[in-house]
């Protein structure tokens, strides 16, 4: 059970208040009609899956309701920070 | 008996009587089954897992392997695999030995330990291979007849399980003396001090003979513990640290009831604790080491320590004319103890050949015999050992053996720090050569841990490691005993190596043999020596075994110990009880179950209920001696003839406000919403990115900016969350709001040609005809008086209308139209009443008739699709490939040819002839017998369907083949005429 | 079986020496959505909306940077001032009174009483405050009136199986003290 900050919140809460929502920084494409067949098979399917330091999203669901982001080492599962959506991807080095 | 006067905590003045394989026993207050039965001079407790071997306690604590028993307090109430050396007295418990037939000094299973050969490692790779077909018949059930510990009780538990979460600056494990200095310096933060064992005080316990601050030690223990309490500190004793997670978060199971003669009422046998510490304090000290020689399991075979402490806590001398064996100087002590107590210790047995003077000293004026530079080869007597063989060694030599007869043999291998909740904390362990044996190195956690967990020996050490955790100082320690020792693999022997039984690990039965075994047959890792073997897998996870498993590996590898590895500690720490972990969740209160507020209306008139999602719902309403079928049939014709009402409460319900509502509808559905008018609604189908459908409702327009969304029930949550990602993530720019409604609104329909006529004389400021409120139409208005949103919809191809009514006035509005229906003899109907309904009309339901690879073209929808919008969720996912490939399974109707009823799920071929495995074309979806149709119908998606109108499949079933032709999935009313009033 | 929801009445459902936990009067139900400068909505109000998560203000509390619960007496007014400043100010203001009722939680062991559901730090929430959580699997709004005193609002369907975990919790906290 992870403790993780809600960027909203300024809290840091229980695990069971929140939801995982995958990979963060995909973002779906303005005009998709536009998308070749291997740019959507991209956007829809690849996953980066790291072993280390993973930028991911996750959902404040039984409290603020807010989707964020956040940057969790997926070996040790530690999370190095939470930050608001929209906001821009924290460089790794400056998280070390 | 064998208690001691004077000696001891157990109160004797308060006798407890319990019974042990029927036969009644006398303890004391404070005894466990363990040290009861050793005072009455028992140590045959249990008989092992493989061979059968008679076996006794070999400890004192949780970490005992053999003494395994099963404890009874009345019907239900039967525990199997409780370790007696932890179960505490009182009057009238009833316990009871496994592993024995039919008598526990009697046992037909011990012929195994006369094969032993026959069960060395792997034995069950190796044995049980051929002929094959004697697995099944023969292998398993005589494997599964033999094996096994205890018996799994077969009676409802009847007692309560609890569980509380609980927030705290320090958490400390274990209340011994490290642990007690710990929670001092630390007092004035949310302190909370756990200890497994009943009462605290740890090491304390057996070490009487220590003066702490010029204070004997029992003392100091009992006025450090009230201080302790009156700061505020939270001592939690019985309670056991099980596992130790991410961010300090640790379970603790807590036992409140298991000690207790009387049941008290409303308290829970068991709590589980989810603990988030600050900070958390390991002190959970340390195990001795077994030594590992030839016959080391015969009753009477016991850590020297644990001896120590049946004798120091408990009043108990478990031999009169002891043994001891050692490499370490602690056993010394524990020799010396005993003496003093009245035993006459035969021999201290010294596997080194020099000890500390002060030592040999003592044993010298105490008048025990002292040998070094000697070993243990043997032991003899059959339920009881009777003598031990002991011999010199000299560097590659054993001597001549002689021969000491005793009647207990206390041995000492060293001490092992307990690592193991801070090896779930993925802490890393350094090897400490000198000593052999691992210590704890760097954790991620905020933990620190002190004492004999961490390698400092001695009661002063503990109190000093504990107190310096928080700054504190620590009092001084006169008696104190520290030592050091040598750690051993095998005993030297003279006896055939081969032939030894030297036990490793006693739960599992795994001798040294084994292990060297395993090795020479390659198994180089000590995660493979351990599953070939089994060592460290029986239900005190290795306490006493992983680290002489692993010297013994290394030895036998000829490499040094972390290169052959540590295995991985999991949690439990100890065996922990299904129901602490269920706790509250069982029974009625197992997960939530969500009722409409109608519920009462249905359970009142004899609904049958069915489960949705967390819902329960009323699926058909049964008169009395009915059948299901006949009630749906029933309700079905009452729907399609006179008028049904229906709950549907518990559709999703999610208001869409904002000036920005219509564009995010166009962009979440697939159908268009612009031109969608206030006061009228539509069918929405939303797809995922990828192009599959994954739920549907019908939408209203209640005003120019305000959406009532509904969704599939299942779906209410999962629809919601979907739409606040995109608007959360993907269009913040959009100026709109989601809010769920579903408990919000009663929802009760009215299907059926009587349906307009029934609700008309109700419904205030609202025309309900089909051109002033045509099918489709949505409104706010009054129905019977109560605020209501109403929509003309239908879901069963009937004139229908759903009534919105603030929830808590649903049950009222229900009741009312019950009342007012009766004149058009109203049918209340159910969820598979109205699946077969929705059938007959060839409506889908989603995650029936759709699987998550269903598009909406697969399901005949596509006009469902607003093929003009530039972008929607999904569009450009129906357009990849293989979802605009031929071939696909497309959703169609079946008729059987012999009107029989198909069974949801049924595959479908298109060749009934062709060879096993027949090549599977789709399968059936959804099937009702039809009142409407005059024959049952389903539902089914088949490769190429739309195209296959009129031809026949099959669907083969075990008993036979049923040809079944493809027709529209519309069965009834294809035009729609049956909607206009 | 758990309780029917609709049988639920006002008053005291379960009660022992360590806690009582009753159902409050019905009462009116805004979830209120909005962005930007509130003046508007604030002047429609008659109140300062509190703009931090878990403040609280009149019968308002903040849920989220856009959401808010207000509890009031009578909702008409209110929806019908906010309907009057929403084309200049759009927002969403949903009625949603008959979603949920609100647990009365007090007593001595009050906050304790909660941890058997709550996996948050009930300390951390101070008094005059309140937070949305989850509590035994449902989604709640506890609002923290003293210290030893709570509401939780939670949707209707919920209800029964939180109020069967407080009636154990409360005989079991009081069985304890004995």
């Amino acid at each position: 059970m992870l403790l993780i900050h809600c960027p909203y919140c300024d809290e840091t809460l229980p695990e069971a208040e929140f939801t995982y929502a995958g990979e963060a920084h995909i973002v779906r494409p303005l005009d998709p009609s536009a998308q070749t067949d291997e740019q959507w098979e991209t956007f829809m399917f690849i996953r980066r899956n790291p072993k280390g330091p993973h930028y991911e999203r996750w959902r404040h669901l039984h409290g603020c309701a807010r989707y964020f982001n956040a940057v969790r080492d997926t070996v040790t599962d530690k999370f190095l920070t939470t930050y608001k959506a929209g906001e821009p991807r924290p460089d790794l080095e400056s998280l070390k | 008996m064998t208690r001691v006067p004077g000696k001891g905590r157990v109160d004797l003045s308060q006798p407890v009587e319990f019974t042990f394989d029927g036969k009644t026993f006398r303890g004391g207050k404070g005894d466990t089954v363990a040290s009861a039965l050793l005072a009455n001079g028992v140590h045959l407790m249990g008989r092992s897992f493989k061979y059968h071997r008679p076996r006794g306690p070999v400890a004192a604590g949780s970490e005992e392997p053999n003494a395994l028993i099963g404890t009874r307090r009345g019907p239900g109430r039967y525990e199997p695999n409780t370790r007696a050396t932890v179960q505490e007295i009182w009057q009238g418990l009833q316990t009871n030995s496994q592993n024995k037939y039919p008598s526990l000094k009697f046992d037909i299973g011990a012929v195994n330990d006369a094969a032993y050969m026959m069960f060395s490692a792997g034995f069950y790779y190796k044995t049980f291979m051929w002929p094959k077909n004697f697995w099944h018949k023969v292998y398993e059930p005589f494997i599964r007849a033999a094996a096994g510990l205890g018996v799994s009780p077969t009676e409802e538990d009847p007692d309560t399980y609890a569980s509380r979460n609980l927030h705290c600056d320090v958490l400390i494990v274990g209340a011994g003396p490290a642990g007690i200095a710990a929670a001092k310096a630390a007092a004035g933060q949310r302190v909370v001090l756990v200890d497994e064992n009943a009462e605290a005080g740890g090491t304390l316990l057996s070490e009487p003979q220590a003066v702490i601050d010029g204070v004997p030690a029992w003392d100091w223990l009992a006025s450090e513990l009230a201080a302790l309490k009156a700061a505020g500190v939270k001592v939690m004793t019985r309670t056991t640290a099980i596992a130790y997670y991410h961010q300090n978060m640790v379970g603790l199971c807590e036992r409140l009831t298991d000690h207790l003669p009387t049941l008290p009422a409303d308290t829970p046998r068991e709590r589980l604790w989810r603990v988030r510490a600050k900070q958390v304090i390991l002190a959970q000290g340390a195990l001795e080491k077994p030594l590992v020689f030839n016959g080391n399991d015969r009753p009477g075979v016991m850590l020297a320590g644990s001896a120590q402490t049946y004798l120091n806590r408990y009043g108990v001398l478990v031999g009169k004319m002891p043994v001891v064996v050692t490499s370490h100087d602690s056993a010394w002590y524990a020799a010396f103890d005993l003496q003093k107590a009245g035993a006459k210790v035969q021999a201290i047995v010294d596997l080194r050949g020099t000890v500390r003077d002060d030592l040999l000293a003592e044993a010298k004026l105490l008048g025990i015999p002292v040998k070094l530079s000697h070993t243990v080869t043997a032991t003899s007597g059959r339920l009881r050992i009777r003598s031990v063989r002991v011999n010199p060694t000299s560097p590659g030599k054993v001597g001549a053996r002689v021969e000491i007869a005793c009647d207990a043999l206390l041995m000492s291998g060293g001490w092992t720090p307990s690592l193991h909740l801070f090896s779930h904390t993925q802490g890393k362990l350094t090897w400490d050569a000198g000593r052999t044996t691992f210590l704890p190195a760097a954790t991620p956690e905020d933990c620190v841990i002190v004492g004999a967990s961490a390698g400092a020996w001695g009661i002063e050490a503990a109190l000093r490691a504990g107190a310096a955790a928080f700054g504190g100082t620590a009092p001084t320690v006169e008696h104190d005993r520290t030592g050091s020792g040598v750690s051993q693999v095998e005993l030297p022997t003279d006896l055939n190596a081969g032939r030894a039984k030297a036990f490793v690990d006693y739960q599992n039965d795994v001798t040294a043999k084994d292990l060297r075994l395993a090795v020479r047959e390659g198994m180089s890792s000590i995660e493979h020596v351990k599953r070939y073997t089994t060592n460290g897998m029986a239900t005190d996870q290795g306490k006493l075994s992983n680290i002489n498993g692993l010297n013994i590996a290394a030895d036998a590898l000829n490499r040094r110990q972390p290169e052959v590895g540590l295995t991985t500690f999991r949690p439990p720490y100890t065996p922990t009880s299904f129901g602490a972990f269920a706790g509250y969740h069982r029974g009625t209160h197992f997960e939530v179950t969500r009722k409409t507020q109608i519920d009462s209306w249905a359970a009142e008139n004899g609904a049958v209920f069915e489960p949705v999602g967390q819902w329960r719902r009323a699926w058909y309403f049964p008169k009395t001696g009915e059948t299901m079928d006949a009630a749906v049939l029933r309700e079905c014709r009452s729907v399609r003839a006179g008028v049904g009402i229906f709950d549907a409460s518990t559709l999703g319900k999610i208001e869409v406000v904002g000036p920005d509502a219509t564009e995010f509808m166009n962009r979440m559905y697939t159908n268009p919403w612009a031109g969608l008018k206030p006061g009228r609604c539509r069918y929405g189908l939303l797809l995922g990115e990828d192009g599959y459908i994954r739920d549907d409702g019908v939408i209203g327009r209640m005003s120019q900016d305000r959406f009532h969304v509904t969704t599939t029930t299942g779906g209410a949550a999962r629809v919601l969350n979907m739409m606040e990602d995109y608007l959360q993530t993907e269009w913040p720019d959009l100026n709109v709001w989601l809010t769920s409604v579903t408990e919000q609104w009663s929802t009760i329909a009215l299907n059926g040609p009587h349906a307009a006529k029934l609700l008309a004389p109700l419904v205030e400021g609202v025309d309900l005809t089909d051109e002033a409120f045509p099918h489709m139409s949505c409104v706010e208005c009054t129905v019977a008086g109560m605020p209501a949103r109403l929509f003309r919809v239908s879901f069963t191809g009937e004139i229908g209308f759903e009534v919105n009514v603030p929830a808590p006035m649903g049950r009222a509005l229900w009741e009312v139209l019950w009342k007012a229906g009766q004149q058009y003899g109203i049918t209340a109907y159910g969820t598979e009443t109205m699946h077969v309904l929705r059938a007959e009309k060839g409506y889908i339901i989603v995650g029936q008739d759709t699987d998550g690879t269903v598009t909406p073209h697969d399901a005949g929808m596509s006009w469902a699709i607003g093929a003009k919008k530039p972008d929607f969720v999904g569009k450009r996912g129906m357009a990849r490939p293989d979802l605009v490939a031929k071939g696909r399974k497309q959703l169609v109707g079946l008729l059987t040819e012999d009107r029989s009823r198909l069974e949801e799920g049924a595959q479908i071929v298109f060749d009934p002839d062709q060879p096993i495995p027949m090549k599977m074309v789709g399968h059936v979806t959804s099937s009702y017998l039809s009142d409407a149709v005059g024959q049952p119908i389903a539902l089914a998606l088949v490769e190429g369907g739309h195209d296959r109108m009129g031809q026949t499949v099959h669907i083969p079933m075990p008993d036979r083949t049923i040809a079944a032709k493809i027709t529209g999935a519309v069965f009834v009313d294809p035009e729609n005429a049956r909607l206009k009033l | 079986m758990n309780k029917a929801v609709s049988s639920f009445v006002p008053g005291v459902l379960a009660t022992s020496t360590a806690a009582t936990v009753s159902l409050a009067a019905p009462m009116g139900r805004l979830s209120l959505r909005a962005r930007g400068d509130l003046s508007a909505l604030d002047a429609a109000l008659g109140m300062t909306l509190p703009t931090r998560i878990g403040q609280r203000n009149a019968g308002a509390i903040c849920l989220g940077p856009d959401e808010w619960m207000l509890h009031a007496d009578d909702i008409v007014p209110i929806v019908a001032a906010c309907a009057a400043i929403y084309e200049g100010h759009p927002h969403s203001l949903t009625d949603v009174s008959g979603r949920e009722i609100t647990l009365l939680i007090e007593g001595p062991r009050a906050a304790e009483l909660l941890t058997l559901g709550c996996a948050r730090d009930i300390d951390s929430i101070p008094v005059g405050e309140g937070r949305r959580t989850v509590c035994d699997g449902a989604t709640v709004i506890l609002w923290r009136d003293a210290p030893d005193r709570f509401r939780m609002d939670v949707w209707h369907s919920f209800a029964p199986h939180l109020l069967h975990l407080f009636e154990t919790g409360c005989r079991e906290l009081a069985a304890e003290a004995a």
